[in-house]
């Protein structure tokens, strides 16, 4: 049973290295922010609030397109730890 | 940030925190969108006449009925934080005892939506000065959208009939003097606070100019200046003096 669950719940978890942790901080920052400094703009210049909205909600759906799924590039920098005494060498990515 | 839980929560979290700063941005972008109303109002004429709250009511009360010209700009108020103005035209007259506040009662109003508005039946539509009433069914059928004839925000109104008729308290309403009416409006954004008339200046928001009518009193009840074009039968017995109970002529 242990076979068949465990891949599920590493997809579900979708765990990232601590170099992707911080690549994640960073880009919620960035992008969130700019969406909304860009979702402002966009609507005073065409003085159209609804703009603003809509450029809003797309640059937050965006994010979490772009933050929450465990994209290759967060996992680059697995963590090698050392192996169990008496136990074989283990990789977690 | 270890986990798609972890990142769900904070992704959500932060753009709560951008949401509402934006939100207060906007509401404070308004105020460098320059603001100059000016509104003059007239009386054409006051009547007071004696009525029943409701039909089965044995209670009498005073009613005023208040025609007025008006004729307001008020197209700076629509910004692109505006959602609808409400505008308001109220009689305003001294209480009897001194010391006490002056009383207000509201004679009209009207919902001014702005253009990204959906239509809503409860929108003012300016009535057409160049259309005459023979012209109405043919109106009627190329009507799509209401449109105004002005620009939003200018209201040019002559002889305009009051929307409610007011009464006192008191229930008692002939002979007050130093009655004005004075137009007021509250501009409802679609973030912010609601913002209320304002009489002085706030930067670059000027405050209303006129909007105020010159002093009147409520005239004795059966005295008439000019006609009020009230309605008669139906619903309009029940303003009429004696029209409590329905008397058959001849039976006195």
């Amino acid at each position: 049973m242990d076979a068949l669950l465990d891949p599920l719940r590493d997809a579900l978890e979708g765990q990232i290295d601590f170099e992707g942790q911080r690549l994640a901080e960073l880009l919620t920052t960035f992008l969130l922010g700019l969406t909304g400094i860009v979702a402002f703009f966009a609507g005073f210049m065409k003085q159209d609030i609804a703009l603003s909205l809509w450029v809003g909600l797309a640059g937050t759906a965006a994010t979490f397109a772009a933050v929450v799924p465990p994209w290759g590039f967060y996992r680059r920098n697995g963590v090698e730890w050392l192996s169990p005494l008496g136990g074989v060498k283990v990789t977690v990515s | 940030m270890h986990s798609t839980l972890v990142r769900v929560q904070n992704v959500f979290g932060f753009f709560t925190t951008v949401a509402f700063t934006v939100a207060t941005v906007i509401a404070l972008s308004t105020f460098i969108h320059p603001q100059n109303p000016s509104a003059s109002v007239q009386l054409r004429n006051v009547q007071v006449q004696r009525g029943r709250p409701h039909y089965y009511s044995y209670k009498k009360e005073e009613y005023a009925h208040i025609k007025f010209d008006l004729d307001t700009d008020l197209s700076s108020l629509f910004n692109w934080n505006t959602k609808q103005v409400f505008l308001y035209l109220k009689a305003v007259y001294p209480s009897t005892k001194a010391g006490e506040p002056a009383s207000e009662a509201i004679v009209w109003d009207a919902v001014l939506a702005s253009a990204a508005q959906a239509w809503h039946t409860v929108h003012y539509v300016h009535p057409n000065p160049k259309k005459t009433k023979s012209s109405k069914s043919a109106k009627d059928k190329s009507k799509k959208t209401a449109e105004s004839p002005y620009p939003r925000g200018e209201i040019h109104l002559k002889n305009q009939r009051p929307k409610y008729q007011i009464t006192d308290v008191s229930g008692k309403l002939q002979n007050r003097t130093d009655v004005v009416l004075e137009l007021g409006w509250n501009v409802q954004p679609w973030v912010g606070a609601l913002v209320w008339t304002n009489k002085v200046d706030l930067g670059m928001w000027l405050g209303l100019k006129g909007g105020v009518s010159k002093p009147f009193d409520f005239p004795e009840i059966g005295k008439k200046s000019g006609d009020t074009q009230t309605e008669k039968g139906k619903e309009g017995h029940r303003l009429e003096v004696g029209g409590e109970h329905p008397v058959r002529r001849g039976s006195k």
